[in-house]
């Protein structure tokens, strides 16, 4: 497919959409498919919800899969801690990778490296083998940090939170309607074609690796880099410059809103993943439902997601309208907060209906919070917006870890205590969000400082030497971009044109 | 999503008034039944291919009349304590309506007092684990009110395994490791084709 080649300074509108000076989108058209952003759009939300679609296709097979290889409750734990571990480290390499190779080339090769994973599922033959294909398959989340990335270069910041909590909403989708349709593939194999349950779940399993082949390769054939076109033909026109990775490595660590955002993030999507893997269970136990019914109420959690996590990036958005960043940055410690509490309380309530509605609700707000935090990371960094997407997604990761290792293994506590305890650690956690402060538009009990613009935070991360060469120029178009994250208050004061850096 | 939400909460409350605690209690039945299947302690049979007879009957020495309710026999493979163990899914629960001990069914006869036996062959869904076999007599209103079972009250003798299919077929290996190869393998091509692009517009 011919990728939409645009030289970078030409201003004549040959997209679909209206775009800004870097030539990101300023509209989210959800129905289009016009190239390159909206295509980019559903590219990622897809390949993304086939990735989370295949890391939980276990879980709603368990039982038939639990009697097949002989597991113990305890290689059922591990193994469902092993799918979201490896994703860790995978979402900050891919980061880099979004970084230097951009992010159409970064997720089709994790994708198709991870399929094997899948497609080996069906031929595991022991508790040992169950675990290594979870945590290599799990791997395949970090396709989320590219969908990330690639929203943030196609997108302009007025609009990037919609579609990234969109895009990863849609995404986290797949965890949720695996549990409703393996068990239907399952069931379609094992009855109307008869083959015998250790074998039907097997033959199952080729359907979401497949799924997850055929979309890496249609990102490859059909998305591209960024609007004016992939990466290879722009770095070797001279129009982007081949970062360096020590670099961009360096301006990501050393940025310590990065991590703040990490640890947020923890307590959100951290917070997802294990109830993902727990929640069935806790139904199953607790109140004695079968095995269907606690299968349809964890999917109720997933799928949810549709809208939940695209209202959080719209109300990110639609605080930053108002009160720019510091507004983004309420809203996030507001709804996290919120997702605490109803954490608390579901541990508490002793009656089926009630707690499925208190469910509901809490993930409402998890994932609202989740888009929320995406909707203030895009600014953190311009040069190395790779790595702190991907540092912040690890940080999901290691919160989803951490909370089932301290919570949810061996009987120190009953599930019902480990959720209260849980939702006590979201709330305490959220406090970091206080933390994080932009000199030019300000944080969370303070305002801009006097004087300082958003080149100078965005620029500071380039060198005088590397800025004489003109690597920095998306940076400065980026600044000029982001000026909307002053609020309206801030919008009115006029900006200090600095004389030109470069020739 | 109001929707399917609030029929959800509907029919999970409507449930929850037909749950109930009352039924009858494993710890309330008397083994009148005497019950012999013909594995040996520790032998271990194939799923699919080896069998199993069972032979049940009235345990004489109990009073003549006790087995006037009995309608109906069912026969069930029963996992062992050890194959319990950290498998919560398996679980021991006195109240005979939650007890996951025993369940696969063998077959289910009308009562009789004596001269019954069947020959079973292990099906293929059954899963490898340690074995013994219990037999529940039920009365008209098809609620249990005796077994036997054939190792002792501790279920600690005359226990049997069995060996599962493994459920994979070699068709399915082959296919399974060349889609992955194959992945692998388009993904260098992709790789390769991006470089060659990359040369070719400068």
């Amino acid at each position: 497919m011919e990728e939409v080649v645009q030289n970078p300074d030409n201003n004549d509108r040959k997209f679909a959409l209206p775009v800004d000076s870097e030539h990101k989108a300023t509209e989210f058209r959800l129905l289009s498919v016009s190239t390159p952003h909206m295509r980019a759009f559903h590219l990622s939300w897809i390949s993304f919800f086939s990735c989370f679609f295949s890391t939980f296709a276990a879980p709603p097979l368990i039982p038939i899969i639990r009697d097949n290889l002989n597991l113990t409750a305890t290689d059922i734990g591990n193994a469902g801690i092993a799918s979201v571990s490896g994703a860790v480290f995978a979402r900050v390499a891919m980061g880099t990778a979004c970084d230097l190779f951009g992010p159409r080339l970064a997720s089709s090769g994790l994708i198709l490296l991870t399929a094997p994973a899948v497609f080996l599922s069906a031929i595991a033959n022991s508790p040992a083998a169950f675990l290594m294909v979870r945590f290599f398959t799990g791997f395949s989340l970090a396709t989320f940090v590219s969908t990330q990335f690639w929203m943030s270069s196609m997108f302009s910041p007025t609009v990037v939170g919609t579609a990234n909590g969109l895009s990863a909403g849609w995404g986290n989708l797949g965890g949720g309607v695996t549990q409703l349709v393996m068990p239907l593939v399952y069931s379609l194999i094992h009855n109307n074609i008869g083959s015998t349950e250790f074998t039907a779940w097997r033959i199952a399993f080729f359907f979401p690796a497949l799924f997850q082949a055929l979309s890496a390769y249609a990102v490859f054939f059909w998305g591209q880099d960024m609007p004016d076109g992939n990466y290879n033909t722009l770095e070797k026109s001279g129009e982007k410059h081949k970062d360096s990775f020590s670099q961009v490595l360096y301006h990501a660590v050393t940025n310590y809103r990065g991590w703040i955002l990490a640890v947020a993030y923890g307590y959100c999507f951290g917070i997802e993943l294990t109830v993902d893997n727990i929640i069935a269970q806790y139904f199953f136990d607790r109140f004695d439902v079968d095995l269907n019914t606690a299968g349809i109420i964890a999917a109720s959690f997933g799928l949810v997601n549709m809208f939940s996590r695209p209202i959080g990036g719209l109300f990110s958005d639609f605080a930053a309208k108002r009160y720019g960043m510091r507004g983004r940055l309420w809203m996030l410690w507001v709804v996290q907060m919120g997702g605490g509490l109803l954490c608390l309380l579901l541990g508490k309530i002793g009656s089926l209906g009630l707690s499925v509605a208190v469910m509901v609700l809490f993930s409402v707000f998890v994932q609202a919070a989740e888009g929320l935090t995406f909707g203030v990371v895009p600014f953190v960094s311009r040069r190395s917006l790779g790595v702190i997407s991907g540092m912040t997604g690890g940080g999901g990761n290691v919160g989803a870890v951490l909370t089932q290792v301290i919570f949810f293994r061996g009987s120190r506590y009953s599930t019902e205590e480990g959720i209260s305890l849980m939702g006590v650690m979201i709330m305490c956690c959220s406090v970091v969000i206080m933390l994080i402060y932009f000199p030019q538009w300000g944080g969370f009990f303070y305002g801009p400082k006097k004087g300082v613009t958003e080149e100078d935070y965005y620029l500071s991360e380039w060198s005088a030497a590397e800025k004489e060469q003109g690597f920095h120029k998306m940076s400065l178009k980026f600044s000029e971009n982001s000026r909307r994250q002053r609020g309206r208050k801030g919008a009115a004061v006029p900006v200090q044109s600095d004389p030109p850096t470069i020739v | 999503m109001e929707v399917p939400a609030g029929f959800l909460i509907v029919s999970l409350l409507l449930s929850c008034f037909v749950a109930s605690s009352y039924g009858v209690y494993f710890s309330s039945l008397n083994a009148t039944l005497s019950v012999t299947a013909t594995p040996t302690q520790g032998q271990v049979l194939k799923a699919g291919e080896d069998q199993i007879t069972v032979t049940w009957g009235f345990n004489q020495t109990y009073p003549v009349g006790t087995d006037s309710s009995y309608k109906t026999i069912k026969v069930k493979l029963c996992y062992a304590p050890i194959s319990q163990k950290d498998r919560k899914w398996r679980k021991t629960v006195d109240l005979l309506k939650k007890d996951k001990t025993c369940p696969h069914k063998i077959v289910a006869r009308p009562y009789a007092a004596s001269n019954n036996s069947f020959t079973w062959t292990v099906e293929r869904d059954i899963p490898s684990a340690t074995y013994f076999v219990r037999a529940f007599a039920f009365n008209a209103q098809d609620e249990q009110v005796a077994y036997g079972q054939t190792t002792n009250a501790h279920k600690s003798t005359n226990l049997f395994e069995v060996q599962a299919i493994t459920g994979r077929h070699t068709s399915l290996d082959i296919a399974s490791i060349c889609f992955s190869a194959f992945s692998v393998v388009s993904l260098a091509g992709f790789f390769y084709m991006e470089k060659r692009k990359g040369k070719a517009s400068k």
